[in-house]
């Protein structure tokens, strides 16, 4: 007896959508190993509508709110203390992030917390604008800190090996294929001007897991594996402003 | 017949991006999201690392980035069959050990699933073998194989690996 070919094209069709649910049933089932209970560094996903959101900040309005942070991260974007970040200059997706981890509680700190909860998800988007757009070249008549002292020339040849080639023997990647110049990451600041004393204390904090906002944890792992003459060595780099220059330049022969 | 007609006017691509129970179970447990592996899931932060199955078997679950793995140190005993499951973050890597000409493509969006046994304790170094950006040829870790007794006895909800921190 000859089937009917539709009703056995449906059969087959019908089998065949069953069969991957039956697969995917029993490999779910043979899952066995409770996870532990999950921990999410930062809500934020690099997906295009976050960038979107993160990147569409209008700098006028975000000049306006500015005028609160100018106190501690200056009127020009360049900290009068070295242990507060410059901001000037940062691309708009990290500081983005920052802030909205400040407000969320995924990066933890006493002054920023407050601040950060006080402005709206488009205030955000408007400050990162704001200082992005805030020129990084010298000004004499501004309070700032940066640059700091150059470091001694040890520390200059320890810290250019790293930021240039990293330690492949270590598994330490160069600083510079993620912070710049060579390439950026999204959610990685530009360093070439940042504070000596901000960037000690912010590799210390992740090396100690007392900063954990980083996605999928490249930055604890980096710093867990730096010594702490590393760190000092490459805070003070960045800090003196040599991070501007190639760090091969840098390097002494 | 309709409903195959009807499925065979829609590309292929189209179903990766309905979320419905029937399409994820279509997808397999294979399929992840590469931008949100921290926020859900499989691959986790609290998740990565070895994990000892109810059978005594070993899971390890590793993350491959630009221009690192997590954990940076993978720790295992020796002569337990081992089911290491990679996925990536961004790029194509490719996950290699050291002394042997084996080697894992790891690709966004998909996780790749080996078995592996290691019969001795020993320290293999795993470098990345796919050219994956400017920091590619520093992107290594280690994998840390110590004998059965050695190994500590990891409860259900406690993952192990042999990073510094």
């Amino acid at each position: 007896m000859r089937q009917n070919p539709i009703r056995s094209l449906a059969t087959a069709s019908i089998l065949f959508l069953l069969l991957p649910l039956v697969v995917g049933a029993t490999s779910f089932l043979l899952q066995t190993s409770a996870p532990p209970a999950t921990r999410i560094p930062s809500n934020i996903a690099w997906t295009s509508e976050t960038l979107a959101r993160a990147s569409g900040g209008d700098a006028f309005h975000g000049m306006l709110l500015a005028r609160r942070c100018d106190h501690c991260h200056g009127a020009e974007g360049f900290s009068p203390a070295a242990a507060t970040p410059n901001l000037a200059g940062i691309d708009r997706p990290s500081i983005w992030k920052q802030l909205e981890d400040f407000r969320t509680q995924k990066r933890i700190s006493p002054v920023m917390q407050p601040i950060a909860s006080s402005l709206s998800e488009r205030d955000v988007a408007d400050v990162a604008a704001y200082y992005s757009m805030l020129p990084n070249f010298p000004d004499p008549q501004d309070n700032r800190s940066f640059p700091q002292s150059a470091p001694q020339p040890a520390h200059v040849a320890l810290a250019s090996r790293l930021v240039s080639t990293g330690d492949g023997e270590r598994g330490i990647p160069p600083c510079q294929a993620c912070h710049g110049p060579v390439a950026y990451r999204t959610g990685a600041p530009a360093l070439s001007t940042q504070n000596a004393d901000y960037i000690v204390r912010q590799l210390q904090n992740f090396a100690d897991n007392t900063r954990s906002n980083d996605i999928n944890m490249p930055m604890r792992t980096i710093a867990s594996l730096l010594t702490e003459e590393e760190k000092h060595a490459l805070a003070e780099y960045y800090g003196s402003g040599l991070g501007m220059l190639p760090a091969a330049a840098t390097a002494p022969r | 017949m309709i409903l195959t007609a009807v499925l065979c006017c829609i590309p292929a691509t189209r179903f990766y991006e309905i979320d419905l129970p029937l399409f994820r179970f279509l997808r397999g447990q294979n399929h992840v999201d590469p931008l949100s592996l921290h926020l859900s899931g499989e691959f986790v932060e609290s998740n990565l690392g070895t994990a000892r199955e109810a059978d005594g078997s070993i899971t390890v679950r590793m993350i491959a980035q630009q221009y690192l793995f997590v954990p940076h140190c993978i720790l295992v005993p020796a002569g337990v069959p081992i089911r290491l499951r990679v996925t990536s973050a961004d790029a194509v890597h490719s996950l290699s050990f050291s002394d042997t000409n084996y080697a894992v493509k790891v690709v966004p969006s998909n996780v790749s699933e080996t078995r592996l046994q290691f019969p001795h304790p020993g320290e293999y170094k795993m470098p990345c073998r796919e050219f994956c950006g400017a920091g590619h040829y520093a992107m290594r870790s280690r994998l840390v194989v110590v004998s059965r007794d050695q190994f500590p006895n990891l409860q259900p909800d406690e993952r192990g690996n042999c990073a510094a921190r």
